[in-house]
């Protein structure tokens, strides 16, 4: 992908590990139900020759054996249900699914987990150590940009509360650190890995870039959820893995910082980035920018979305040089006091919402400081929504006519390739737009495609379209279509236009009753209109 | 999905070009050779009987000739040879299949039993209707032959033959069926044309191409190609279009074939569309949705105008009418004229009934979706920067399955340029092909195969704009701006002057061309 599109190429590269996550995670089940006894052994042998081998006092200081006594009331075993919506038939549920997780206590009756787990989540029962039967659980807070959610499980069902976990930001490049689980037969296992650096990377779950810490050479492979160690210190909990090779964790501070931000009474969220970034390598660029040559710091602003911290402050072409102070490398990188250099989006998101973050920028030919508020957006408000998790698509079904609100979630619906295969003029707004929600446009509506019938007779093969006007008024949202119908009372006919060249739609208002009754029937859509 | 039509460009065609059977340069050896054994076994007799003749009219067409890069133009690419079959028409010509001879570097022709070997010439070639007609220096070549007439259309389920040089042999092969059908149907050669075909089920294999395929002693067609997938589908291209074709070249150059330049769509089988548009109950017709940017029609047509006739043809809901005693696209009607003639159109606004002069025009669209053969591609490299038209044989060097492949922009503009460009001087769209690497674009990488959408400023709406921007020095930088991406590539103009010749020198490019001459 291009260099310009830094996001995407990101996101691009990180997806693929997670495609690889999910068989991973499904592997990971097996294990948990059936740990054999060779798998045992074979950690037992490992275990024995690293503590001869290797002479670190940390492993035999409060080594696996100590831990895993201490965390076998503080581990708690998810048996998540889920199911959604079918993206081109939304009016259907999709399949319901079964996975398990792993949660870590927090409180009395708290446990948290990555939201990746729980994107359309309907059910969760937990078990504990010491209890057979499962528990009612359900999502108190659940928080897609930070990919954390807060469990809370039935406290009547609990026979003793649950010891909460104390994670504390600990950071040796190189220490070897031990995860634990509890496996859905109430055995708490281990495994160990190496601590290979911190990082910000992409989200698996929404738009935003996290701090990572990575875990390399796993001895199994880790699940998400999973309770990382080092020494007797909980410093994170897993949220992806590319087999036994990496692993990723959230830091004790983001999750830290979540379990502040719960205690309040609305839960305000993380800041969210207003604006896209590219390296400023080109010595050229700097030039024209009218950069001294001495400056070699500062990362290029390729563009600004109308949401999110920045959004009112920052133009396209300012280069940032520093974010409170800490100056950005030519990359967008700080020098983080443990994580050496990551990416500046910390800097953003560890602020709280309504603070004051300084921006040190370069700007026609000279430094000014920006006072930039933080704020932060949710994924519906975006032009075309990152995801919608939970929720059942929007859209309305009139005259046979499949109208959709466009989401991403929709797109990549079309499977591999899926880039390639969707119509370029969608992809346009999901690429270029996503972020630039206007006054005028709210969302981008669609022609998905129409379910034949004789009211839409020589229509049948119109779809992927994007509606302009319906009835003469520009549909700036899917509920506008509800709105529309009501125009033009005199009229014989609702009228749709679409963008591009396309032919209009016309559909006679007379007989729409009974052919949107037939249509009902004949499809199986038994409820035609979801909005809000 | 497209689910209107314009009409006479569809994309896609299933069915492949038979054209040539290729052979590399060991096998031509070896085939020249088994020849000369088969003739000297034969004891140099022709053994025509059976052919009725044909032996007379049959030419078998040898080309080699060699690919043009499109994404850096000065190389030159592989050589290919192919054999395929053509015939003799009145006026001293040969007509044949353009693919047969499409970018050829070398023709030689050769007749049944006959041992010399005469070099030709492709007088004209029409791309768009894969048809080619060749001359030949030596006028010795069309002693004792035999000139075949052209006929009308044939009747469906009537009995044809074919004659032509296929695989699987060396001698004229003849083979019967009947026609099967007759239709509208993509012409494979430029992937985007559209005229009418005959299908027929008498075998049609790669070698037959440009062949003869007669009917009564007179020719119905020319055989072109087939369906892959399919059983006993071959293609000819049926005399209407050959004459078209033979008509066009008359006065010494081929135009082409025309369009009005609408785009259209069959709604007026949805009845509440029909009366939306007032259209009178018993008028059948089709919706207008569009007009091409130049065309004779824009002036004219308005979207939701319902054409309803076009000369003394009258139009029905799918946008047909009835001409050759068939039910065909309209387009047939407006491919009876040349380019530059006119057509009566009769068309209902808001209920009334207007008539209108059309002229027949090429109408090209902006982003050419035609294959394009016997140009040699333009190009301009400037800081190793490399400049191209946007093509469609630029987007096929992304391979078999280019449509799902080239980047975004690209895409986005293939399939939409009609609507995206509202620049009446564009020309056409230029993209930065290839970057052969040099300090001064160290930085452009990023930037490959995007589209280029002004200089300084100054809109590029052809080739030779990005020259002229260039050639400008009163700015220390040159600033890039491409199309769908937001950040600007900056070249320092001084640094990126004072490095061309050694960037010409290094990577071996000749001269950059322009429309005016080369530099």
């Amino acid at each position: 992908m291009r260099i310009n599109n830094f996001e995407f190429r990101i996101k691009n590269e990180e997806f693929r590990k997670y495609n690889k996550t999910k068989a991973i995670k499904s592997k990971g089940m097996r294990l948990l139900r059936r740990p054999d006894k060779s798998g045992l052994l074979a950690m037992t042998f490992l275990g024995v020759v690293l503590i001869l081998v290797c002479f670190n006092t940390a492993f035999s200081m409060g080594g696996p054996a100590k831990t895993r006594e201490a965390m076998k009331d503080s581990l708690v075993y998810l048996e998540i249900s889920s199911y959604g919506y079918d993206q081109f038939r939304p009016w259907r549920t999709t399949d319901v699914v079964e996975k398990g997780g792993v949660g870590c206590a927090v409180g009395d009756n708290l446990v948290i987990t990555p939201a990746w787990g729980l994107t359309n989540v309907k059910l969760i029962q937990a078990r504990v150590m010491g209890q057979n039967e499962y528990l009612p659980a359900k999502v108190k807070i659940i928080d897609f940009e930070i990919d954390l959610a807060l469990i809370e499980i039935e406290p009547n069902a609990l026979k003793k509360p649950l010891k909460p976990i104390k994670f504390a930001d600990r950071f040796e490049r190189g220490a070897k650190l031990n995860f634990y689980w509890l496996s859905p037969d109430s055995e708490l296992i281990g495994g160990q890995g190496t601590l290979d650096r911190g990082d910000v990377l992409h989200s698996p779950v929404s738009y935003t870039f996290n701090l990572n810490l990575v875990v390399t050479n796993t001895s199994q492979e880790t699940g998400i959820g999973q309770l990382y160690c080092d020494g007797l210190t909980p410093i994170g909990i897993s949220c992806w893995a590319q087999g036994t090779a990496e692993t990723g964790l959230i830091p004790a501070s983001v999750i830290n910082g979540f379990l502040s931000r719960v205690k309040e009474a609305n839960y305000p969220g993380i800041p969210s980035v207003g604006f896209a970034t590219d390296q400023l390598l080109d010595p050229t660029m700097r030039g024209y920018l009218k950069m001294p040559g001495t400056m070699k710091n500062g990362v290029l602003v390729r563009d600004v979305y109308n949401l999110g911290t920045g959004a009112d402050s920052l133009k396209a072409n300012d280069v940032i040089l520093a974010i409170d102070g800490r100056e950005l490398d030519a990359y967008g990188k700080f020098l983080h006091p443990a994580y050496d250099r990551i990416l500046f989006h910390p800097l953003v998101t560890d602020h709280k919402i309504g603070d004051d973050i300084a921006f040190d920028i370069w700007r026609d030919g000279k430094k000014q400081t920006l006072k930039v508020k933080a704020t932060n957006f949710d994924s519906g408000e975006m032009l075309v929504p990152f995801y919608e998790y939970g929720q059942q698509p929007k859209y309305v079904v009139t005259g046979g006519y499949v109208f959709q609100k466009l989401t991403r979630s929709y797109l990549t619906n079309w499977g591999e390739n899926w880039d390639g295969k969707v119509q370029p003029h969608l992809l346009y707004y999901l690429r270029d737009k996503s972020f630039k929600p206007t006054v005028q446009r709210k969302e981008i509506v669609m022609l998905s495609y129409v379910l034949p019938s004789q009211i839409n007779l020589g229509y049948t093969d119109l779809g992927q379209l994007v509606v302009s006007t319906f009835n003469g008024m520009p549909v700036s949202r899917i509920s506008d279509i509800i709105k529309a119908q009501k125009l033009n009372p005199d009229s014989k006919y609702d009228v749709v236009e679409f963008e591009m060249d396309h032919p209009t739609v016309v559909i006679p208002r007379q007989v729409l009753p009974a052919a949107d009754s037939q249509i009902s029937t004949n499809y199986g859509v038994r409820k035609l209109v979801n909005v809000e | 999905m497209r689910n209107q039509k314009t009409e006479d460009r569809r994309r896609s065609a299933a069915e492949s070009q038979l054209g040539q059977r290729t052979e590399n340069r060991s096998r031509y050896i070896q085939t020249v050779f088994l020849f000369f054994c088969g003739l000297i076994a034969l004891g140099g007799e022709s053994k025509a009987a059976g052919l009725g003749g044909m032996e007379k009219s049959m030419v078998m067409i040898r080309s080699a000739g060699q690919e043009f890069d499109f994404v850096t133009p000065w190389k030159p690419k592989s050589l290919a040879q192919g054999v395929g079959s053509g015939f003799i028409i009145e006026g001293n010509k040969i007509l044949t299949n353009a693919h047969n001879v499409s970018n050829n570097k070398y023709l030689e022709l050769q007749k049944e039993d006959v041992a010399k070997r005469f070099l030709a010439k492709a007088a004209f070639i029409g791309h768009d209707c894969d048809l080619a007609v060749l001359t030949v220096d030596d006028a010795n070549f069309f002693e004792d032959t035999n000139a075949l007439e052209m006929a009308e259309l044939p009747a469906i389920n009537t009995t044809v033959s074919t004659f032509g040089f296929p695989m699987g042999g060396k001698r004229i092969s003849v083979t019967e069926g009947v026609v099967s059908r007759i239709q509208m149907d993509a012409y494979a050669h430029t992937g985007a044309d559209s005229h009418l075909v005959i299908q027929t089920d008498a075998a049609i294999n790669p070698g037959n191409s440009g062949g003869p395929v007669m009917q009564g002693g007179k020719v119905v067609g020319v055989a072109f190609q087939g369906l892959r997938q399919a059983d006993n589908i071959g293609y000819m291209i049926p005399t209407t279009v050959i004459k078209h074709f033979l008509a066009d070249i008359n006065d010494g150059k081929y135009d082409g074939f025309g369009t009005l330049g609408v785009m259209l769509y069959p709604g007026l089988h949805n009845p509440g569309y029909k009366d939306y548009l007032k259209v009178p109950a018993e008028e059948q017709g089709i919706v207008v949705i569009d007009t091409i940017m130049h065309s004779s029609v824009e002036s004219i047509l308005k979207t939701g105008d319902v054409l309803v006739q076009i000369d003394e043809y009258k139009i029905d809901n799918d946008g047909r009418v009835e001409i050759h005693g068939l039910k065909l696209d309209l387009s047939e009607a407006v491919e009876q004229k040349q380019t530059g003639q006119t057509a009566e159109i009769a068309f209902y606004r808001d209920g009334q009934l207007t008539k209108a002069t059309a002229t027949v025009a090429l109408n090209k669209p902006v982003f050419e979706y035609d294959r394009q053969y016997d140009i040699k591609p333009r190009y301009v490299c400037f800081a190793g920067l490399v400049f191209v038209p946007a093509t469609r044989n630029y987007l096929e060097a992304w391979g078999q399955d280019w449509l799902k492949e080239i980047p975004f922009s690209l895409r986005y503009l293939f399939h939409n340029s009609m609507q995206l460009n509202t620049d009446r001087q564009r020309k056409e769209y230029v993209v930065l092909s290839e970057i052969m690497p040099d300090e001064i674009n160290a930085y452009a990488g990023g930037y490959k195969s995007q589209v280029i959408e002004n200089i300084n400023g100054t809109a590029v709406e052809g080739l030779d704009d990005v020259w002229k921007a260039f050639e400008k020095t009163d700015e220390d930088f040159y600033r890039l701006k491409f199309m769908g991406v937001e950040r600007l590539l900056i070249i320092d103009a001084k640094e990126a002057h004072a490095r061309q010749p050694e960037i010409m020198e290094k990577y071996d490019i000749p001269k950059q061309t322009t429309a005016e001459g080369s530099k």
